[in-house]
């Protein structure tokens, strides 16, 4: 009797391999520890005395966490493990001090944060979520995303299931236009959407490195997702790539014939040339976010380009004379297009200024599909910061020497940690599709609208 | 004595002598102390409250924060001398309104919120108890089972009843004079609760009757609660073990929490506890603490506000938890419309809690707060622990008398829901 073999099933549920990838350049220490070393040798006398010569009683530390646990003990504190907990301060405030070290405080630049720059390292470098006891310690709200909360369910599944892999919880986004009506003649020619696993690409950045551009195609490809770049050289992994199309570099796109192609739509009109020769590709109109954008967008939807790229500057600001947070126009834009009827017939990735992971969410939430994130990879690959990096033109972020598969994993692992973070926020609003939350506004909280309702009445102080 | 009560001693006796030193200012104000929700000057502040059950006379700052937003931005408008005898002032609250059910009043508008054993030290839990008793106030158990040690002050103790059901069992229910459904916590809104592993010694996993040194995490949401219908089979549970408890039900603060804040009313429950993303204690995802849920200060009065649209205010008891630091952020609360408020960081703070979040890394709490490690476990001895809550609390009383006064109000009931009295600042 012939037995039937066991054949394994191809279904594979999404999962970011990460694994660490620990920082290869030094990086700074967060706290400063010191002790007034005259006052620590009349301490250690005087304590002597006090134990009676007990070694043990007498050089017991006030820290758990070793930083006077080198042979110099408070002499040559060990300040890499200080994690600023205060109890030397707490147990001898006439000996010790403890203060955020000046070159931790001039990581980054006027938007990105010492803190922020930090969560970014130990994010690549771990691919865990950032977790810490008692409660928030930063400012009330803010300006663009720190003014946006997300919404929460008392009751609603999957929540913590989804968090632990119960429930599943899909963070996948197709990137391409939807049919709004079924043409016979042209099913062939129709281009099929592409589908990412996380509403993230990697977008282009202003920089010739190498290594760097080596370790965004080797992640890309492990993930699953894209990279955009104007250098067609540039990169492994090149399925993954998205080029940027321009008159110069349009016939060696269409030889590569790419899923996905973006082109300048101020700069030029190359649209319906790309959909006629790249019948298969997504088109993307990639443009700056400005006051009219959302007519823009409507003309080229009507047009019929497959996807609009919206960028603002590297610190979320649009392209209007009066800038604003990318989060207000990027509602705008959908707003518009939803009027129009036209929003589900385009893709909207948005990019710029999306440095931390609840900048996904909350993208999403004012009308993005999906996300590119610019310098937060040069962040996670441990460039420098040489000045303010908000202009696209000039980057003031210095790539450093790395090996590319160091850098594949640590932004394999960025990913890793971005993505439970989107789980936790969909979960936490009973939400089994991140598709679901696009442009979901009612799933938000605006820190100023809630706060002219809840504190109405309430008289300013003159 | 052996060498480790030595060391105990020794760190124990410093550290206590540390927060009576530090708020003098004697050292300056330390630079990494602190940040902009609890500030150096704050934290140092409320040790010194502790220390001596006043307000600080030396120029610290007790009132607000630098979060620059919320109870950091809210104010009182100035009404110039006292218009009361301050100790005429009443500050008791009733904790229920309805028409049946046993009345309960506590003394000051406070009471301490859940934290649980295995996230907390037993000490501190003792002491939280035993300061409960002498205020006349309740602590809660959090979600993690009723130690022993606490049975004796039951009749100042909530036992929590969450989605993990660590350590509920039939007579935690019946010992309760309240019975908290925690449904969710603001730090952890819409996820639930998670004890990491190291935290899970022998005696917390006997307690939770899980295994040791192995996460535990508590089920979110209730797997037997989907609709109010289903909440209110939940009431009438925990009124069938012991129908001399009040109930109390705890959620978070998402869009619309109004809705769920009057669903609960219809259920029966007698307190409806509020608790906004910005407090809570345990370990929780950075992410959640900081986006998700609205903060306290927006959530009061929009309950508030429907609770008086649908008729049912003075039927149900407002409790505020969530970031509430100080007397004023207390003041402010039932200004905005609660009732009074849950406290729980700042008793922590009371006892040496800076505020350095680092309570889920290796042994936990430097000085014996969140820990489950048995030599910091002891830097805080629970006689001590409760002195210096009760000497908060002592403070705290006489700032809410100082507020009142201002305003001629006798009682702290007639603040509720007077925003005529509070200013913003920009």
């Amino acid at each position: 009797m012939e037995t039937e073999t066991f054949k394994p099933s191809k279904y594979e549920r999404f999962r970011i391999e990460t694994k660490p990838a620990p920082h290869v350049y030094k990086i700074p220490n967060r706290f400063d520890v010191s002790a007034k070393k005259v006052r620590l040798a009349a301490m250690l006398v005087h304590e002597a005395f006090e134990f009676k010569l007990n070694k043990e009683v007498v050089l017991s530390r006030p820290c758990i966490y070793g930083v006077f646990g080198g042979h110099f003990g408070g002499f040559k504190p060990l300040k890499h493990k200080c994690v600023g907990c205060m109890r030397c301060v707490q147990e001898y405030p006439h000996i010790m001090t403890v203060k955020q070290s000046e070159e931790y405080n001039r990581l980054g630049d006027s938007f990105w944060t010492p803190e922020a720059v930090f969560t970014i390292w130990n994010e690549a470098s771990t691919g865990k979520i950032p977790v810490k006891g008692m409660g928030y310690k930063g400012a009330f709200g803010g300006e663009g995303f720190d003014g946006i909360w997300t919404d929460m369910s008392e009751i609603v599944r999957p929540t913590r299931d989804g968090v632990y892999g119960r429930e599943y919880i899909s963070t996948s986004v197709d990137i391409g236009r939807k049919s709004t009506r079924v043409d016979f003649s042209k099913l062939d020619q129709a281009p099929s959407a592409v589908t990412v696993p996380v509403p993230i690409i990697f977008d282009e950045l202003p920089t010739g490195d190498m290594s760097a551009w080596r370790a965004i195609g080797m992640a890309s490809e492990k993930l699953g997702t894209f990279f955009v770049t104007r250098d067609q050289t540039r990169g492994e992994g090149r399925g993954s790539m998205v080029p940027i199309v321009d008159e110069n570099s349009f016939h060696e796109t269409i030889e590569k014939n790419p899923a996905v192609v973006e082109y300048d739509a101020e700069r030029s009109d190359l649209f319906e040339k790309l959909a006629s020769r790249l019948s298969s590709s997504i088109v993307i109109a990639r443009m700056p976010v400005r006051e009219d954008t959302g007519d823009v967008a409507c003309e080229l939807a009507r047009e019929g380009v497959h996807g609009l790229h919206l960028y603002a500057d590297y610190h979320g600001q649009d392209y209007s004379k009066d800038p604003r947070h990318v989060s207000a126009s990027l509602k705008e834009v959908h707003q518009q297009l939803v009027k129009e009827g036209l929003r589900d017939q385009v893709t909207i990735i948005a990019s710029g200024g999306i440095t931390l992971a609840e900048h996904v969410p909350k993208a999403i939430m004012c009308g993005a599909d999906l996300v590119g994130i610019d310098t937060t990879v040069l962040v996670a690959l441990q460039a420098e910061f040489l000045g303010e990096t908000r202009d696209r033109a000039g980057l003031k972020l210095r790539p450093r020497r790395i090996d590319p598969a160091w850098g594949a994993q640590r932004l394999v692992n960025l990913f890793g940690a971005w993505h439970d973070q989107l789980i936790e926020i969909l979960s936490a609003m009973g939400m089994r599709d991140v598709r679901r939350l696009r442009g979901d506004i009612g799933r938000s909280m605006m820190d100023a609208e809630l706060r002219e309702q809840s504190f109405k009445g309430i008289a300013w102080a003159t | 004595m052996g060498n480790l009560e030595l060391i105990v001693e020794k760190h124990s006796e410093r550290i206590h002598h540390g927060l009576e030193v530090l708020p003098s200012l004697r050292h300056g104000l330390p630079a990494g102390l602190g940040n902009k929700r609890w500030t150096a000057e704050l934290i140092l502040a409320t040790y010194e409250m502790a220390l001596t059950g006043d307000l600080p006379k030396n120029g610290l700052e007790y009132k607000i924060g630098d979060s620059g937003g919320g109870f950091d931005v809210l104010g009182w408008k100035n009404n110039g001398f006292p218009k009361v005898d301050q100790d005429s002032i009443d500050l008791s609250i009733p904790l229920n309104k309805r028409g049946e059910d046993r009345k309960i009043e506590i003394p000051l508008p406070i009471y301490g919120g859940g934290m649980s054993f295995g996230s907390i030290s037993l000490n501190f839990m003792l002491a939280r108890a035993r300061a409960a008793k002498r205020i006349r106030t309740y602590t809660c158990t959090g979600e993690g089972g009723y130690p022993d040690a606490i049975v004796p002050y039951r009749d100042h103790v909530i036992t929590q009843v969450a989605t993990g059901m660590f350590g509920v069992r039939e007579e935690t229910i019946q010992y309760a004079p309240i019975v908290e459904f925690k449904y969710a916590q603001g730090a952890k809104p819409g996820l639930g609760g998670h004890l990491l592993a190291d935290k899970v010694t022998s005696e917390v996993a006997k307690m939770r009757e899980s295994s040791m040194f192995t996460s535990l995490y508590s089920p979110f949401p209730f797997h037997s609660v989907y609709s109010v219908e289903d909440h209110k089979k939940h009431v009438d549970w925990i009124k069938t073990v012991n129908p001399r408890a009040l109930v109390s039900v705890k959620v978070s603060t998402p869009t619309d929490v109004d809705m769920v804040a009057i669903g609960s009313y219809y259920a029966g429950a007698n307190i409806i506890h509020i608790d906004g993303g910005y407090g809570g204690t345990g370990a929780a995802p950075e992410i959640a603490k900081k986006n998700i849920a609205m903060p306290i200060e927006y959530a009061i009065p929009k309950v508030h506000d429907y609770l008086v649209s649908e008729g049912v205010r003075d039927d149900i008891v407002l409790i505020a938890s969530g970031g509430i630091r100080t007397a004023d952020d207390i003041a402010k609360s039932i200004a905005l419309g609660a009732d009074g408020c849950v406290v729980a960081t700042a008793e922590a703070v009371a006892v040496g809690c800076t505020h350095c979040g680092n309570c889920e890394r290796g042994r936990g709490c430097q000085v014996g707060i969140t820990t489950t490690d048995p030599e910091l476990s002891q830097f805080i001895e629970p006689e001590w622990g409760e002195t210096r809550i009760v000497n908060l609390y002592t403070a705290w009383t006489k700032r809410l008398r100082s507020i009142l006064a201002g305003f001629g109000l006798k009682s702290v009931r007639d603040l509720r829901g007077r925003r005529d009295l509070l200013v913003r600042y920009k």
